[in-house]
């Protein structure tokens, strides 16, 4: 794509044809900054979580190691262990080791997300932008099947699909994805239908410039700052399906672990002041919040960039 | 103070002894007149039932599903709406003994090929409608033949009919001898409906309480049958519902949204125990959660497999730590410590023995395999992931399969090579093998058919010495034990939780509960 | 009248999702293992028993027969029969007798949610996009990120831990019999609602702030800014106005969830709404329950939807009149 579009530090262009909004060299704030630190951290944990983490994922750690010194009991209690040296971050519900589990499933959970919501995009916003930009038919045609698959229930039609065919990953990533599209490609059209009749897109078309023109140099630019805002969200939301599976039993296979997962497995910590739940949902919150202070911030200074990379 | 209190609950609950609480209060260093003053002060609060007030029941399970047909009962909110509702010919009281409902009184032939139940006068259903003969033969017949949807149909197969002989007398004809029916006449789904029932949802039964309103997988009510035929129950109401969500259901009853709860998860066992005014009740079983393997098929066809599998149960831990002790230790057949006598003490536990499971699975020439689990029971998830920690230290490569529990008795247990199953406990011990070790049963879940084991399960019914039918019943189990592709490494507690204003609840094993005795015999302490 | 036809279109188009919808849900079922014979009979099952029920509750008909009979039954306003509660008898539930109350408790969980929430998180999230980059934008975007990556479940639970239990103010269960009113709804109500407030809140006032900051940059507001037009004035009289369809739209969505997809929460308040009756039913393989309940849900949304592409269309009057 040919770069001829003004890059004026002020940003407006009105010496030009109303055209596409203004761009500006991206500067992340404190909290981007703060944002890229955290998300690049837990990429490295996606990378060297396995080989730096005391124990394996699927390890129950022996009762000998919890004998407390001078105690006559050969059985002391493994599960909801407080944090200890045997285990940095305490025990959850069947007395495997938080710590590693944190680390082996921030690959499972980063990985499935991740995945998830690319196809969601892909998928969701290729349809809904041909929604928009395309004739009557087929802007009908694919409204009703999404509307559909949309009113449907996620958690029952995933419920449907997994006690069919079973709960591999890549039939979570299928499902949550294909779930997830169909949201996304109503957002992507009606943002789609708002542009095409703003007035750039008038101009454009009064230009004679053609449909992959007008989609890709105009459309796609000016909705990518919304559809940013929500990837940043639909990631969580990947997360908190997953999540809410394993509260219907499905979900990841066993022992695999993902966050979500691990909050629910060692719910019945909470009362008793375990940390097994509360350290997976942190490093859920902190990704989340991290990965939405970077989308606000590219968002906010370079609105068509991050489409162009992303689709 | 507090223990003596809890002791006096425990003998309240049935679950403790006179002798042993009097053991217990001498381990606390209080004897002689005193402990025997505190034991007559629990007993007497249990001979003085109160009658009054409304009781909240909050099972683990309802759906849509929910049934009030009796010969399709299957859940645990079944049986209590099936007790509250219906009753039976017999009736199973504390210690396991026999007591009349509406059978007044029974009696079999010699060799127990027929027997002779006469019908309760006067007893009337819901409906005003008088209990006749007819009622009785009617019901229980649905529970014969080839094409009964009944669930209990395998416990009946001894039957050959039920047959009016007056007004107030059935007999039962049997096929084969079977001294265990008056006690097989105990389960939840033998109970008595009105002839040509179409509409089960009314719950037109005899029972001591009137159904006032029934939404499936919503909540029933239930209101005193002011016209019983005893006594009858002493709450003026019940609200039977249910919380799925384990952490949930211990929440409400503590936070006090139930007086009574079945299946307190093992998480929150400590937590009922240290709140006021709550308690948990457990009470050892027979019933058992285990991995069943296919013996007719591979990779459980070879023994050696089986053999792997059942040493490398640490049995101990998964009662210890998986049960929080409110289990026994299982020995790879059905009939647990809670059958009594009739459990074979004299068979060699086997325990948890890492280096015979790799001997055994080194010699079976098998590295890796796969088990369908799915939660059936609470515990056996837990179950599994241990075994599969336990199988990779010894280089064993087990694949756990998590599938939903709906559909799992349709379409992966019976099926799968390795799955996992959840049994009830039965009345009988040998009624508990027969249903899953008969050679060729419906539901002979492992696929081990055994000609002597049919041969004794036939054979035991019909003989009448003590000691020979003792001696019957502990071949059979180590005959399973040995040679059947069930893995039990756990007979599992009923647990359930209580409101301490709830009092005399009843020690009966074959559910929550007192195995749901406790809606005609338990009170509510103003 | 361009509106008329649009609304007429929209219905019929809204129609023929329904179908597509229930012809969907039908496969979907009939794909699962087991059937709802299966599931009664449970693991006391026999291939005879099994046989005999079904003949008993009219499963052997195929499959195509069946979803017919449902679909003309449908037509003609009868939503059918349940099997809950038949047993091996003929008698099931009438569906609509088992809906109503279910639908009556969902709207009414929903309408509570909907009431508090939306205000709030549009108002919050105008806020935070007239004052982007401040402490406010900034405590507001801190806040709702970290809300929402809480699972439902962790929430609910705190929530019941602390309130419920510690505190005893108000029930663990939002156990609801059908007869409370007043205060006692409230109650049973208030934990419930607060977590789905906590939910729903946090993308609305997220797409708020994200799509009034996007018009923010269309080049004529920043003529407006241009030209020396007070901010607040701009937000509320030009940004506002054309955000209205986007923002319309997540809102529909929210409410459509909440009709939906609410199940961890009535699960763990053993609050009896409509999303666990589809879990159970599809769980039980009561078909037609199913399929009664995924219409209820098609046409929620759909009406839903219908009422945020109506509030896009006038406020974007260019949209009514494409090319």
């Amino acid at each position: 794509m040919a770069d001829s579009v003004d890059k004026t530090e002020t940003g407006t262009a009105f010496e030009e044809l109303p055209d596409a909004p203004p761009r500006r060299r991206l500067r992340l704030s404190w909290s981007g900054r703060l944002g890229v630190c955290v998300v690049a951290f837990w990429m490295a944990i996606v990378f060297i979580g396995p080989s730096i983490s005391p124990y394996h994922e699927a390890d129950i750690l022996d009762e000998a190691l919890f004998i407390v010194p001078g105690s006559d009991n050969p059985y002391p209690e493994t599960d909801y262990q407080p944090p200890s040296s045997v285990a940095w971050l305490g025990t959850d519900y069947l007395g495997r080791d938080t710590l590693s589990r944190t680390l082996y499933g921030a690959r499972t959970t980063i990985g499935i997300s991740l995945a998830s919501t690319l196809l969601a995009y892909l998928v969701g916003v290729t349809l809904g932008i041909a929604a928009a930009v395309g004739g009557t038919v087929m802007d009908s045609a694919l409204s009703r099947f999404n509307d559909a698959i949309l009113s449907i229930p996620s958690i029952m039609l995933a419920l449907v699909v997994i006690a069919a065919i079973g709960s591999t990953i890549p039939i979570l990533i299928m499902l949550t994805g294909l779930i997830y599209a169909s949201t996304v490609f109503r957002i992507a059209r009606s943002l789609g239908l708002d542009v095409k009749v703003s007035d750039f897109v008038e101009a454009a078309r009064v230009r004679g410039e053609g449909l992959w023109w007008i989609v890709a140099r105009e459309i796609l630019p000016n909705v990518a700052m919304p559809m940013a805002t929500d990837f940043g969200l639909r990631f969580v939301y990947v997360i908190l399906f997953i999540s809410s599976l394993s509260f219907l039993g499905l979900g990841v296979q066993p022992p695999q672990s993902d966050w979500g997962s691990m909050v629910r497995e060692s719910l019945s910590g909470l009362p008793y002041g375990s940390v097994a739940p509360l350290v997976p949902a942190l490093a859920i919150a902190t990704l989340t919040i991290a990965i939405n202070l970077i989308v606000d911030d590219v968002s906010a200074h370079a609105g068509g960039r991050l489409a162009k990379r992303m689709i | 103070m507090k223990d003596i209190l809890k002791f006096q609950q425990m003998v309240r609950d049935g679950v403790m002894g006179r002798r042993d609480f009097l053991a217990a209060l001498g381990a606390l260093g209080v004897t002689g007149a005193a402990a025997t003053g505190f034991l007559h002060s629990s007993s007497a609060l249990a001979a003085t039932p109160r009658k009054g007030g409304t009781v909240r029941y909050a099972n683990n399970l309802h759906g849509p599903d929910d049934q009030m047909d009796p010969i399709v009962f299957t859940s645990g909110i079944d049986y209590t709406r099936g007790r509250a509702t219906y009753n039976g010919l017999v009736q199973m009281r504390d210690n396991m003994m026999l007591a009349p409902e509406l059978a007044e009184e029974w009696s079999a032939n010699s060799n127990a090929t027929e027997y002779t139940f006469k019908i309760r006068k006067g007893v009337e259903f819901h409906d005003g409608s008088p209990l006749t003969a007819d009622d009785v033969v009617w019901s229980m017949n649905r529970h014969l033949g080839e094409d009964s949807p009944s669930v209990a149909k395998a416990l009946f197969q001894s039957v050959q009919e039920w047959k009016k002989v007056d007004g107030q007398t059935v007999k039962a004809i049997l096929k084969t001898p079977d001294s265990d029916l008056p006690a097989k006449l105990t389960e939840k789904q033998a109970k008595i409906a009105k002839m040509d029932t179409e509409d089960f949802k009314k719950g037109n039964g005899t029972g001591p309480f009137v159904l006032e309103s029934f939404e499936a997988g919503v909540r029933s009510t239930h209101v005193r049958n002011p016209n019983y035929w005893r006594d009858g129950a002493n709450f003026e109401a019940l609200e039977i519902t249910a919380i799925t969500d384990p952490l949930a259901r211990a929440n409400a009853l503590i936070a006090g949204d139930v007086e009574l709860i079945n299946q307190v998860d093992s998480k929150s066992i400590p937590r009922v125990e240290e709140a006021d005014g709550v308690r948990v009740i457990s009470t050892p079983t027979s019933a058992y959660t285990g991995i069943c393997i296919l013996k007719n098929t591979a990779p459980g066809e070879n023994d050696d497999f089986v053999k792997g599998m059942q040493y490398i149960q640490d049995r101990e831990r998964i009662v210890r730590s998986i049960l929080k002790g409110h289990g026994t230790v299982g020995n790879d057949h059905p009939v647990g410590p809670a059958f009594g006598p009739d459990h074979c003490a004299d068979l060699a536990q086997r325990t948890f023995d890492p280096d015979k499971a790799k001997f055994h699975l080194e010699k079976s020439g098998i590295t890796s395999a796969e088990l369908h689990v799915a939660p059936v029971r609470l515990g056996i998830v837990e179950i599994c992931l241990l075994m599969q920690a336990n199988l990779k230290k010894i280089g064993f490569d087990l694949r756990i399969k998590k599938v939903p529990t709906d559909g799992y008795w349709g379409a992966v247990w019976m099926k799968e090579p390795m799955n996992v199953v959840s049994w009830n406990m039965r009345p009988t011990a040998n009624a508990q093998m027969a249903i899953q070790f008969a050679p060729g049963a419906a539901w002979n879940d492992t696929f081990w058919n055994n000609e002597r084991m049919g041969e004794l399960l036939t054979a035991q019914l019909a003989e009448t010495d003590p000691a020979k039918r003792h001696g019957m019943l502990c071949e059979m189990q180590t005959l399973i034990h040995n040679g059947s592709g069930m893995v039990i490494p756990c007979h599992v507690n009923e647990v359930d939780g209580a409101s301490n204003k709830i009092q005399g609840i009843p020690s009966v094993p074959f559910g929550s509960l007192g195995a749901y005795e406790w809606i005609e015999f338990a009170w509510m302490d103003a | 009248m361009t509106l008329l036809n649009a609304i007429l279109r929209r219905t019929g188009l809204g129609v023929v999702t329904l179908f597509v919808v229930s012809v969907l849900i039908f496969i979907g079922t009939s794909i699962l293992p087991g059937d709802v014979a299966n599931i009664i009979l449970g693991q006391m099952a026999t291939p005879e028993s099994l046989a005999a029920l079904r003949a008993k509750l009219g499963l052997d008909e195929p499959a195509h027969v069946r979803y017919f009979i449902w679909l003309s039954d449908l037509l003609t306003g009868d939503l059918g029969f349940s099997k809950a509660g038949a047993g091996a008898g003929t008698i099931g539930t009438p569906i609509s007798e088992m809906l109503m109350p279910r639908l009556v408790n969902t709207l009414r969980l929903a309408t509570a949610v909907a009431v508090v929430a939306v205000p709030f998180a549009v108002t919050v999230g105008l806020l935070a996009a007239m004052y982007p980059g401040t402490k406010l934008d900034r405590a507001v975007t801190f806040t709702t990120l970290g809300l929402i990556s809480v699972p439902e479940f962790l929430v609910a639970t705190l929530l019941v831990l602390v309130v419920a239990v510690q505190l005893g103010w108000l029930p663990a269960t939002a156990y609801i019999s059908g007869q409370e009113t007043g205060m006692k709804l409230v109650r049973a109500l208030a934990m419930p609602a607060l977590t789905l407030i906590i939910v729903a809140s946090s993308q609305i006032m997220r797409m708020t702030r994200a799509t009034v900051l996007n018009v923010m940059s269309s080049p004529y507001i920043e003529m407006a800014i241009l030209k020396g037009v007070p901010r607040k004035r701009i937000i509320l009289r030009h940004a506002l106005f054309n955000a209205i369809g986007p923002i319309a739209n997540v809102i529909a969505l929210n409410l459509a969830y909440l009709v939906s997809g609410v199940v961890i929460v009535e699960t763990v308040f053993a609050y009896p709404g409509l999303a666990k009756l589809m879990i159970d039913a599809v769980q039980t393989r009561d078909l037609p329950l199913v399929q009664a309940c995924a219409m209820i849900f098609c046409a929620t949304y759909i009406v839903l939807i219908f009422i945020a592409d109506m509030v896009s269309i006038l406020s974007n009057p260019r949209l009514r009149h494409p090319r």
